[in-house]
């Protein structure tokens, strides 16, 4: 069943027109001919959890806004930037009007009067037609003051970041909106209280949001019906890497992951096999082939020690040296650490270290005990999730390949090793 | 605006169990208990907690994660371990972290001995480090300005200082550049961090990353000894703490006290202490052949006596003048000296003005006197005629606080708009709308001039339309001129009745009416055919050319007394290093006179 | 500062209730107008937000889209992150980097992931994402950009279909 990808190829879907064919902006109708709490309620039974990353339900986060007529922003983080991750640039360059349509029924839900959507930098074409798409929804009278007469008003702006993997992090989005430098803030006080410019703030996903007309038009209890009991509804799946064919599938929740590899994205190249593969980003532990048939949901990810995260799946196949997968990763965190907390600006920094210590040979098989003990000092003691996500992938890594982790630094050692004949090194302690 | 009044509650720590003040932070709860919990990056005058160090990770029973200690509020009944197996590892493996970067050079750190890094790393780390990869690299150490050297290897990134600069002093100079690993602090396009406090950032580094550039390599803890005393350099009477090597001051820190200064020093009260050691006047002068010559003590006592018996002897032929950082004590010492000694009425510590009595005894009502931290607290400020920054600078700093913490409303206005009538009701209004606390910050100028009495007794006006001495947290804070410009006045150094004001006595003196200017703490202000003796630390141009006897003044940090400040709290100056040269205290000089004169001098 | 950068800035400081909030979008406008967040540009921008250039320093050196030092006209960003790298994105970003020399119009940088890893190995090149690109496809890129073409037209993103098969049914 296809809900955010039915009709996405349609000529022209990014045009009202083309949208409003297909019969969008009739669930905001129907949402704004509802009471806001019936609206959350139909959030709240339908199940869905954030497709961000985190999976926390959708519903309950709306329910954490204090009630009353205090002002309260919504910001839709379109800053997608978990490596392998591409869903939300594809919603938002073909279908835009169905994000700005989840936006304006989850503002009325939320009682919310200002948005935002913060989309990277790096998508300017999305942007453009994410803009493009903005003025005619407000011409159209969907956004705006008193939106089709619902006395419900809703002023929404396209925000563009600059480059920094961080601002994906809600409280670092925020910050990075609010003008400044995009460092994660504290929590407490979470977002829904304190957030934007202080204010209670609602901070969604591009595809969670994008998810909401679906949902009013099938009802909370029909998307509930999709999927398994803990991981609800369809899910747009970005595979990547070691494919016949990468892209984005939308997927119901629970198909065994073997399935999307294998059937969606075609497998392998003859010959190939998969070594290892992330289950949500770059930031989830690896899983081998031998997790291949475990059911594409939040729960058996979790359970097999890894995590749905964003949805994107990058499958490494066996010619790859697990120490390049692992420098790449190490690499991008360090790069993308902003620095606030010590852990992890100084534990991703020496992890890249250690392994190009690795990479030429100037490494001993003590390191990995280092190098292990390092990811478990930097999970659960930063100030948000960027230690952690370098640190569980490298953990696991170190420990599902340290065989070849130990071969590689024997090897370079070997080679790298005084010729024979040559003089050893000797001294009074020799 | 309501003030924190915590209820206390018992929560436990490390097994015992301690009462502290609810919703204190972790870190400071511990404190009621002996537990101490390493931090960085806290520092709670600089405004809420950033939890970036990690230093403080705690275990909460009842919350799986780790949690900062410096931002979780302590509740009752709540279970705190510091030092489990789990906290160690976290400990260890943060002082790990911090110091893979950290260049370890302390035997040539001016930080060493009195570094939070190196007592934490002692106190909380594993002595080992496994870290053999090169460390980051910055060039240094550099000049960030010409007071303060940065070096940036040394820098483990607790953002103190940037927050100060954004947060405290808003002057927003001092920034994080780049990202991660990569970051360090910078000003925009390498320019000096010049800015009215910026020397704090020094005392707040937890490393020897920001040095004074006075003070690098001067001294090591252990050379060094500490004395409290107050900064008279201005009426703020900020508390401080003199670090002293040999009997100089080799440094001014700051000496939290939350009823003055919140913690904070200005750069001028931080690093004019060179100036208190050099170029002063050590021993006594008295003209001599058209020329200041040195001469011994008992001379130039005589000659001052001489000269004041024979002035006193024409009726009431003396006048003086008293300001700077004269205490109360000398004060009094002048007042009597003049009245009683020399029956002079002629004697003034105000600049500006000349206020009837009256009114500065309804000036001074006490239901009407408004304390620094209702500064912080009140629901609006009027800013009257008055720059805080160059008049006292730290409460620029309260000022400041009070609008970003409490929302205080800050109403800046001139004597204009005070003595206009309509313009005062607006102002009423502005003001009342904001709420009932409403303080009125002054300057003592607003009484000079023609129209400076009007200007007070509007002031007045507006303080009882406003009801402000009904209102707890309400009232007056006038900034005098002088450092100790409100104790001079409260020891009697105002003109009698008969008197003439600080403006007349000078008229006096140059018309030839006053035939002897005492000046005590004071710079000369004129010239006349009569005779000046002065009190004076350095020879000014003035006091060269004019002045018949000069006694070496004590700085601050030689003196004993009290002061008074603008608020109306007595405070203690206490002598910190004896005395440069022959310098006596100056108040016993005052005594001194008064008995040669009354011993009858030889005229 | 040109009056037309100064109007832009001033729209985006109104679209928020707080004026802060257009620091991205006034860098980026600058960095349009003056080639790289310069000195001279960041002390403009300043003065047109009442902010201190020290804090536009602060937030332009920690965003990898600002230009903190000269650069050229046209970026090139190629992804050297994990799905490209696995598809020889580091030996693309190389042959990139070798054919644009020094030539001072270009501005090639390894970026992080682009969010496009379904045409991997890829480059955005002035916003335009084109891939999968192999290094055949290197001298056609630098001479449509050098020609102010439109780049690679039949390898650019936006043309593609969604991989999904039951998409567009």
């Amino acid at each position: 069943m296809k809900l955010l990808f039915e009709n996405i190829d349609e000529p022209g879907l990014a045009t009202r027109e083309v949208y409003e064919r297909r019969g969008g902006y009739e669930s905001l109708r129907k949402a704004l001919a509802m009471e806001p709490e019936a609206v959350l309620a139909e959030l709240e039974a339908s199940g869905l959890r954030g497709r961000g990353g985190a999976g926390f339900a959708m519903g309950k986060k709306v329910s954490f806004l204090p009630k009353g007529s205090i002002e309260k922003y919504l910001v839709c983080n379109a800053d997608e930037s978990e490596p392998g991750t591409f869903k939300d640039r594809e919603l938002m360059q073909k279908s835009p009007h169905m994000l700005i349509e989840g936006i304006v029924i989850a503002s009325y839900a939320a009682g919310a009067s200002r948005s935002f959507i913060y989309i990277r930098g790096e998508y300017v074409q999305q942007a453009d037609i994410l803009d493009a798409a903005l003025v005619q929804a407000r011409a159209a009278g969907y956004v705006g003051e008193d939106i089709l007469g619902s006395g419900h008003s809703l002023s929404l702006v396209v925000h563009r970041g600059a480059g920094a993997y961080i601002c994906g992090e809600e409280t670092g989005l925020l910050d990075s909106l609010e003008g400044k430098r995009g460092n994660p803030r504290l929590k407490p006080p979470f977002p829904a209280n304190q957030g934007l410019y202080q204010g209670p703030t609602l901070i969604n996903n591009v595809e969670t949001l994008a998810t909401v007309p679906a949902i009013i038009r099938i009802g909370g209890e029909g998307y509930a019906k999709l999927g398994t009991d803990t991981s609800k509804g369809t899910k747009l799946v970005s595979v990547s890497g070691h494919v016949k064919r990468p892209g984005n599938y939308e997927i119901e929740l629970g198909v065994p992951s073997r399935e999307i590899v294998y059937g969606l994205a075609g497998g392998l190249s003859e010959g190939r096999e998969v070594k290892c593969w992330f289950p949500g980003g770059s930031s989830s532990p690896v899983l081998t082939k031998d997790d291949l048939d475990l059911p594409y949901d939040f729960d058996s990810m979790a359970k097999a020690g890894s995590m749905l995260g964003s949805g994107a799946i990058i499958v490494v196949d066996d010619s790859t040296p697990i120490l390049d997968v692992a420098l790449k990763v190490a690499k991008f965190y360090a790069h993308e650490s902003c620095g606030k907390c010590t852990p992890c600006r100084e534990g991703t920094n020496w992890t890249v270290k250690m392994l190009e210590r690795i990479e030429t040979g100037e490494a001993t098989p003590m390191d990995l005990e280092i190098m292990a003990s390092v990811q478990e000092h930097i999970i659960g003691n930063c100030l948000c999730v960027l230690g952690d996500a370098m640190a569980m992938p490298i953990g696991s890594m170190i420990a599902k390949f340290r065989d070849e982790f130990e071969r590689h630094i024997e090897q370079v050692r070997a080679a790298h090793a005084p010729a024979a004949g040559a003089p050893a090194l000797t001294g009074a302690l020799a | 605006m309501p003030r924190p009044t915590p209820r206390t509650i018992t929560f436990t720590i490390d097994g015992s169990e301690v009462q502290a003040p609810e919703n204190a932070m972790l870190v400071d709860a511990a404190k009621h208990g002996d537990v101490e919990i390493p931090v960085f990056c806290y520092e709670p005058k600089l405004g809420a907690p950033v939890g970036a160090c990690r230093m403080c990770l705690v275990e909460i029973e009842g919350i799986p994660k780790l949690q900062t200690g410096c931002s979780t509020p302590v509740k009752d009944g709540m279970v705190v371990h510091t030092s489990s197996p789990r906290v160690k590892v976290a400990q260890e493996a943060v002082v790990e972290f911090l110091l893979i970067n950290h260049p370890l050079d302390c035997p040539v750190c001016d930080k060493g001995g009195e570094c939070p890094l190196q007592d934490i790393a002692f106190g909380w780390g594993a002595g080992a480090s496994r870290f053999v990869e090169p460390k980051r690299h910055f060039v240094k150490p550099l000049a960030l300005s010409e007071k303060i050297a940065i070096d940036r290897e040394r820098c483990i990134l607790c953002y103190r200082c940037v927050r100060f600069s954004q947060e405290i002093s808003e002057d927003y100079q001092l920034v994080l550049a780049e990202r991660g690993a990569h970051s360090y602090i910078a000003t925009f396009d390498g320019a000096p961090y010049e800015a009215p406090f910026s020397g704090n950032i020094v005392e707040l580094c937890p490393v020897g990353a920001l040095t004074s550039r006075d003070y690098r390599f001067r001294a090591r803890p252990w050379d060094v000894e500490d004395a409290g005393t107050l900064c008279t350099l201005c009426p703020s009477q900020c508390n401080v703490s003199l670090t002293i090597r040999d009997e100089r001051v080799m440094r001014v820190l700051a000496r939290d006290n939350p009823d003055v200064d919140d913690g904070w020093l200005c750069d001028r009260g931080r690093f004019a202490y060179p100036a208190l050691a050099e170029g002063r006047v050590s021993e006594p002068l008295i003209r001599d052949g058209g020329e200041l010559r040195p001469v011994s003590w008992e001379r130039a006592l005589d000659e001052a006596a001489g000269h004041l018996a024979r002035a006193a002897g024409g009726g009431t032929r003396v006048g003086a003048l008293a300001g700077g950082g004269a205490t109360n004590e000398e004060g009094m010492a002048l007042a009597r000296l003049m009245r009683e000694t020399l029956g002079s009425p002629h004697l003034d510590s105000r600049v500006a003005g000349a206020l009837p009595l009256e009114l500065h005894r309804a000036l001074a009502e006490p239901s009407l006197q408004a304390k620094v931290p209702d500064l912080e607290f009140a629901h609006a400020v009027l800013v009257l005629d008055c720059d805080p920054i160059a008049d006292a600078p730290i409460l620029d700093l309260r000022l400041r606080k009070g609008a970003r913490r409490h929302g205080t409303k800050l109403v800046r206005a001139g004597r204009e708009q005070l003595l206009d009538e309509a313009q005062r009701s607006e102002l009423v209004e502005q003001l009342r709308a904001a709420g009932e606390e409403v303080v009125a910050l002054w300057h003592e100028r607003l009484s000079a001039g023609a129209d400076g009495e009007a200007a007070v007794r509007a002031l007045l006006d507006l303080a009882a339309t406003l009801k402000l001495s009904d209102t707890e947290g309400a009232g007056l804070l006038e900034i005098p001129t002088h450092a100790n410009g409100r104790g001079l006045r409260e020891a009697g150094v105002l003109p009698d009745d008969d008197g003439l004001d600080s403006g007349s006595i000078v008229e006096a003196f140059v018309s030839g009416e006053l035939s002897c200017l005492y000046l005590l703490g004071v710079d000369s202000p004129v010239s006349g055919d009569g005779t000046i003796i002065a009190h004076a630390p350095f020879l000014t141009d003035a006091l060269r050319e004019h002045a018949d006897v000069v006694f070496p003044a004590e700085a601050y940090p030689e003196k004993e007394g009290t002061v008074t400040h603008p608020d109306g709290t007595a405070q203690r100056v206490r002598r910190a290093v004896r005395h440069l040269g022959e310098i006596r205290d100056e108040r016993q000089v005052l005594e001194e006179l008064a008995i040669r004169i009354g011993a009858g001098v030889p005229a | 500062m040109t009056p037309k950068l100064r109007q832009e800035i001033e729209a985006k400081m109104a679209l928020y209730p707080d004026r802060h909030s257009a620091t991205l979008p006034a860098l980026e406008a600058a960095q349009r107008v003056y080639g790289w967040c310069s000195p001279q540009a960041l002390e403009e921008v300043a003065e047109a937000m009442d902010v201190t250039p020290a804090y536009l320093e602060s937030v332009a050196t920690f965003y990898d889209m600002l230009e903190t030092e000269p650069a050229g006209r046209h970026s090139i960003y190629v992804c050297t992150n994990i799905s490209c790298s696995l598809l020889g994105a580091d030996e693309l970003f190389r042959s990139i980097a070798d054919a644009a020399g020094d030539d001072p119009e270009f501005n090639v940088r390894p970026f992080e992931c682009l969010g496009a890893c379904d045409i991997a190995p890829i480059a955005s090149v002035d916003g335009v994402y084109v891939g999968p690109l192999s290094t055949e496809d290197v001298p056609q890129l630098l001479e449509d950009i050098r020609c102010e073409r439109p780049v690679l037209p039949n390898k650019q993103l936006v043309k593609r279909p969604c991989a999904d098969p039951g998409a567009s049914a």
